[in-house]
């Protein structure tokens, strides 16, 4: 997959869909591991925006060339940073700044951006960390970055994460449907 | 019973002295921060605790009356100015702090507790709660987190956002919402920090405590041109130093702070930057050094020798919107961000635009995280004047938006931005956002036609996002 343009076709086609894992007769699948690259990055402003299929390897080498580095923990290179967003917790969002996403409809979206200090509208951007896939392709995102000793201290193991109450699971749900109102994602 | 007024009911519901009506009662709640926009609302309700909350959320899901939360009422950007007709929840009373667990360096404290109160609760065990907006006397946590304030220490220390353990808080039904940190799936608890208001009612937060430092130390530079301290700042990020805080102020904005605080300040330059360093003694002392040495072209240097030296220099800065408001009859603020690359021309750009507009301004910068706040002067009592501040202020807003930063950074949209909103957002985005607020508050009780516009009036406007090319709103008509 190589351009949003594609993405959103896909979306828009796609009666059902997965993001991320392989493919089988089954279930049809939107791989993002070759959408992956860095959008932009100026390391003064300690901000870089990439591309969701991006591996974690890939990030900490480009970052590691002006000594700076991730704020969040991660443990495995392999995984792209898109997979790691769709799973992570609180301590991960902190360092979102603004994401790009398709919604279930094939829309085009940006929520956030690449600045450390933006409050204006709700803060989709970190409300999505953690959303499984389940509400939106997450196509890019800007992360806060830190020089390396700095952000050293950022880094903590994810806690167990809690489950939550009835009225979440209620908020939850209706969440979804704003973003993926024809359960497109599954 | 059904025909009993909204304010007796509330009378009858909580105790004597916590509901206040009538014009001349009301007016201490008529405005926030932003004081240009007024508007008395139909009852106060000062609720000291959860059941009293659950009560007026009651009598107002009933009567289909709205409700606007307010806390200290210092916010800048009108979140808190009450609507017609309106219920004003005034959290103020709920001031206990509720526990304080040192070791694991968390304090739970309901809305009303004042931002600074936290640090003074908590000083004893050496730790303080890091964020600070300017307005830290006065301010309440609960406001902090509906408006996710910022502060001069957020690029070291965070944005309330990263502060916030936990909430709980009462939907409009009155049912009980407790987010946390560490909850599965989507992030709620980041969601309602900075929704102003308008998706509960937060009646309890957790707030994290931060270690006092063993040592900070100012570091004051005065430039000859503007360009050379935004290089300066630049500079000192990319050689790994992460300030406590780091502060930029223009020529106008030294001389009036000077002349208000005394400060020490230099009134030859055309730029000053504040960088505070703190941590471990050694650490500092290193960072010193490398800071010295980045600042090495800068026309005036002075580090801080004591506390109280520190202190003072800070004070100039915190100090410098009253400053600039002994110059002026009013002065209007501003709060856009921008990536820090753009700092000189987006200066450059506002000073044109002060010509232009024939209206005076000064520049505070929080430089570290690329917040601007131009202080716009202006006289209220000269016809039209306060329309052309207004227009000169969403000119700047859109060259924040348009070189790619955000119209706020710490003030909140509330009814202030919400044109400036149409230039940042796209109509399907506004639309998320209507969408989000309906889910938690069906009946749009809460603070309604705040922070997200209708999608009317961005097309009324014609002050239009424009991304990738794209025709803005097509299916919206045109006047």
């Amino acid at each position: 997959m190589k351009s949003i343009a594609e993405l959103q076709q896909l979306i828009k086609e796609s009666e059902q869909i997965h993001i991320g894992g392989t493919s089988s007769e089954l279930k049809k699948n939107i791989d993002m591991s070759t959408y992956s690259g860095v959008v932009e990055y100026y390391p003064e402003e300690l901000v870089i925006t990439i591309k969701a299929g991006t591996s974690i390897a890939q990030i900490e080498q480009i970052l590691k060339k002006n000594n700076q580095a991730l704020t969040f923990f991660t443990d495995n290179p392999e995984q792209t940073i898109g997979a790691l967003y769709a799973s992570a917790g609180a301590d991960f969002a902190d360092a979102v700044l603004g994401v790009q996403i398709i919604n279930g409809k094939g829309e085009l979206m940006n929520f956030g951006g690449q600045v450390m200090k933006n409050v204006a509208g709700y803060d989709v951007s970190r409300l999505l960390v953690g959303s499984k896939g389940q509400l939106a392709l997450i196509t890019q995102m800007s992360f806060k970055i830190l020089p390396a000793a700095a952000a050293l201290s950022h880094q903590k193991k994810p806690r167990p994460q809690q489950s939550t109450s009835a009225l979440h699971m209620s908020l939850t749900q209706k969440l979804k449907q704003i973003f993926d109102p024809y359960g497109v994602f599954v | 019973m059904t025909s009993m007024s909204v304010s007796s009911q509330l009378s009858r519901a909580l105790p004597k002295g916590s509901i206040i009506c009538g014009s001349e009662n009301t007016r201490a709640f008529e405005c926030d921060g932003l004081s240009v926009y007024k508007q008395k609302p139909m009852a106060v309700a000062l609720p000291t605790n959860i059941e009293q909350i659950k009560a007026v959320l009651k009598i107002c899901r009933k009567t289909k009356t709205p409700i606007v939360t307010r806390g200290a009422g210092t916010g800048l950007s009108g979140g808190a100015t009450p609507l017609e007709g309106c219920v004003v929840l005034g959290l103020s009373k709920m001031t206990r702090v509720v526990s304080i667990d040192a070791q694991s360096q968390l304090a739970v404290v309901e809305p009303g507790v004042r931002n600074l109160a936290i640090s003074e609760a908590v000083a004893e065990y050496g730790l303080y709660y890091a964020p600070d907006p300017s307005s830290q006397i006065a301010c309440t946590i609960g406001g902090n987190v509906a408006e996710n304030s910022g502060g001069v220490h957020c690029l070291k220390y965070g944005l309330t956002v990263h502060n916030v353990e936990a909430i709980k808080m009462l939907t409009m039904d009155g049912e009980e919402l407790i987010l946390s940190r560490s909850d599965e799936g989507l992030g709620l608890l980041a969601l309602m920090n900075g929704s102003e208001g308008l998706l509960g009612v937060i009646t309890e937060i957790t707030v994290k405590l931060t270690k006092k430092p063993a040592l900070a130390k100012l570091v004051m530079a005065g430039f000859d041109t503007v360009r050379e301290c935004a290089h300066a700042v630049a500079d000192i990020i990319k050689a790994g130093i992460v300030p406590a805080g780091l502060e930029m102020m223009d020529k106008f904005a030294i001389e009036a702070s000077e002349a208000f605080v005394h400060a020490g300040y230099p009134l030859d330059v055309e730029a000053l930057l504040l960088c505070e360093l703190d941590g471990e003694v050694e650490l500092v002392e290193a960072e010193l050094e490398s800071a010295l040495k980045i600042l090495v072209g800068a026309s005036t240097i002075k580090v801080s020798e004591n506390e109280a030296e520190r202190l003072l220099l800070w004070q100039g800065r915190k100090s410098s919107f009253p400053a600039v408001g002994r110059l002026s009859p009013d002065y209007y603020c501003m709060d856009g961000t921008i990536p820090k690359r753009h700092l000189a021309g987006v200066l450059e750009k506002i000073n044109e635009l002060s010509k232009h507009y024939q209206l005076r301004v000064a520049n505070v910068f929080h430089a570290g995280d690329g917040n601007l706040h131009p202080l716009i002067l202006y006289d209220a009592g000269v016809p039209g004047e306060l329309e052309k501040t207004e227009a000169f202020g969403m000119d700047i807003l859109k060259h924040c938006v348009s070189v790619g930063g955000s119209i706020t950074g710490e003030h909140g949209v509330g009814i202030e931005k919400l044109d400036a909103m149409c230039v940042q957002y796209s109509v399907k985005e506004l639309e998320v956002f209507h969408q989000i607020k309906a889910a938690f508050d069906p009946d749009s009780l809460l603070n309604p036609g705040k922070a997200v516009p209708e999608l009317h009036r961005c097309a009324e406007l014609g002050n239009m996002h424009v991304h990738h090319g794209e025709l803005p709103h097509p299916e919206l008509e045109r006047f």
